[in-house]
């Protein structure tokens, strides 16, 4: 679709994706050269309080590759995880479609309980960590709980939401077409909200994966990555806790990337976004 | 006129750091509500470490694991601290600077498992949830070293034991909701459990080394050693008085022990139960050399540091002999 009408956006003319992936690179030279600068030569801090990026780097590979004892709990905490995550971010987005849709088509609901999803989605999601423990007890099912109950929200709220901004133009159309109920919805609604939908989608998944590392810090039960930021913290290894912040990011910035190309490209199909 | 007021309280902020070089005017202390740390207690309780110090001011400060009492050392925020030997270890490896001065009680760790749990036995904690107060400190450690003898593994190694930090005052808690299924935990809190009806499996001497292991030890900041060491000498002496009542009068000592202990934690315990906790854990101020480098190869074989370390720098008992 590269079509461009007059109510369609100004064309926006990006730099190639070498030259950002240049200057990305050159960034994180940069940050590395000062943090070498400030712990290694400079010596500013002592390295029990801010670690050099070559202590760092040796817990990354331990816990990746290491063959002494217990090594490669980073690897078995990555995967651990990555599978709570996944199975909790799919039943939350199963859980808030469900929801979003019952909340779009009927107004008494969006208003009670879209209301207070909303101010459920204002606490942070630690807070609700203790009551899990108390519910489900220290293990698996009170982290998953906390990684749904962050996701569904988002995906509810952006669901509902979508289907309300959908244009009447295209209500009135689609019933004047001859669809009306399901039809209407699953026809002419959805697919005209999928944009939104996707975007809420990318909001829970950060949720989701922050809404985790809690978690996982208060119920160390299996290897995870917020047992290794615990384990770290206990045995005054600070590298150990940087390494770990470093892999939650590099994660959770990886699938946000993936989930923003696949959002990029329905806006694109959808004309949202017009590129040369 | 609120102006030179400012400037003379931000002098003196300023000064203070200062005056601590020339000569410590406070004395940072950090330790556990727990009763193998009796030692502290005491010299709290009766004012010992005050007497000796005179003039300078003693500032005890309360923490409930060596997690949090590691993380205020490496700050900078306390001086001499009563600590388990798995976080003084780690912390000396990872560069804190702190050496151990002495010895404050030996054993006085056991396991309990909950009443109807089913365990009878170390080989019963497959599949089970063991607390214990934090992971990678010292009972953690004994525990995974246990669990290895037993041909068991903890959950975050690829085994079956779920090993879980709770706090040791939250294990009562954690027994009655039926949250974990047993601990390894320091007195008094095992003996408390076993009064409530809970199955004592392991004893001190069963946990490692017929209990001729180091439980508690003192640690002290080596810049405020190398500047105060008179100050580090009474500190001490004093604890040695703190030992010494405890090992020659130990009725009267668990009194005392024991109105600390509600006032920190707001629980009293039955006298009897104390003094079964007092019977299991044994109050020195010697420091076990090889008994503190098993400790850290067992760090080793738990996944917490690597390689084997050589702890004899920071290990300094001579501040006892001033």
């Amino acid at each position: 679709m590269t079509t461009t009408s007059l109510d369609a956006p100004a064309p926006v003319r990006r730099p190639s994706r070498w030259r950002t992936l240049g200057w990305q690179l050159l960034g994180l030279a940069v940050l590395l050269a000062v943090w070498w600068l400030v712990t290694d030569v400079l010596r500013l801090y002592p390295p029990y309080v801010f670690p050099s990026p070559r202590a760092v780097w040796t817990e990354i590979s331990y816990g990746l590759w290491g063959s002494g004892p217990q090594d490669g709990r980073l690897l078995a905490g990555i995967g651990n995880s990555l599978r709570r995550v996944l199975v909790g971010y799919s039943i939350a987005v199963l859980l808030g479609g469900v929801v979003g849709l019952l909340m779009g088509a009927w107004r008494p609901l969006r208003e009670t309980l879209g209301a207070y999803l909303t101010g459920v989605q204002s606490v942070p999601s630690i807070a609700f960590v203790p009551f899990a423990i108390l519910f489900f007890g220290l293990n698996e099912r009170a982290v998953l709980f906390v990684v749904i109950l962050e996701g569904f929200i988002p995906v509810a709220l952006a669901v509902s939401g979508a289907l309300m901004n959908v244009p009447p133009a295209l209500r009135v159309a689609g019933r004047t077409l001859g669809a009306g109920g399901l039809a209407l919805t699953t026809g002419v609604l959805l697919p005209s909200a999928v944009p939104s939908i996707l975007t809420g989608l990318r909001t829970a998944w950060s949720f989701s994966w922050r809404a985790l590392v809690g978690a996982e810090l208060l119920v160390s039960a299996s290897a995870s990555l917020g047992a290794q930021l615990e384990i770290g913290r206990n045995t005054a290894n600070i590298a150990l806790v940087i390494a770990t912040i470093l892999t939650i990011g590099v994660i959770g910035g990886l699938f946000d990337t993936l989930l923003r190309a696949l959002e990029t490209r329905v806006r694109r199909d959808y004309g949202l976004e017009v590129t040369q | 006129m609120t102006r030179p007021l400012t400037l003379l309280a931000l002098s003196t902020l300023l000064l203070t750091p200062a005056a601590h070089a020339q000569g410590a005017t406070s004395v940072r202390l950090g330790f556990f509500p727990n009763l193998t740390h009796a030692p502290a207690l005491v010299g709290l309780e009766r004012g010992t470490f005050q007497k000796a110090l005179g003039g300078v001011k003693l500032e005890p400060k309360e923490f409930v694991s060596g997690t949090t009492l590691t993380e205020a050392f490496g700050a900078g925020q306390i001086d001499i601290a009563y600590i388990g030997p798995g976080p003084a270890i780690n912390a000396a490896t990872r560069g804190m600077p702190l050496q151990m001065i002495a010895g404050a009680s030996e054993a006085g760790a056991v396991l309990i498992a909950r009443g109807d749990s089913g365990i009878r036995s170390y080989k019963d904690l497959a599949g089970k949830r063991v607390a214990v107060p934090s992971l990678g400190n010292t009972q953690d450690i004994s525990l995974r070293h246990i669990l290895k003898d037993e041909g068991l593994k903890a959950q975050t190694d690829g085994g079956t034991v779920n090993v879980t930090p709770v706090a040791p005052a939250d294990v009562l808690a954690a027994f009655a909701t039926r949250r974990v299924d047993a601990t390894l935990v320091p007195e008094p809190w095992g003996a408390a459990l076993e009064a409530q009806g809970h199955r004592l499996v392991g004893t001190e001497k069963t946990v490692w080394r017929d209990g001729a292991y180091p439980t508690t030890v003192v640690i002290v900041n080596t810049r405020f050693a190398a500047q105060n060491p008179a100050l580090v000498a009474a500190f001490l002496k004093a604890h040695g008085e703190a030992v010494a009542f405890l090992t020659s009068k130990p009725a009267a000592a668990s009194a005392v022990v024991n109105r600390k202990l509600e006032e920190l934690t707001g629980q009293k315990l039955n006298p009897r139960v104390l003094q079964r906790a007092m019977s299991r854990t044994r109050f020195t101020t010697g420091l076990d050399l090889a008994a503190l480098t098993e400790y850290a190869a067992l760090n080793v074989e738990a996944g917490y540091a690597r390689g084997a370390t050589d702890l004899t720098p920071f290990v300094n008992v001579g501040y006892q002999k001033r």
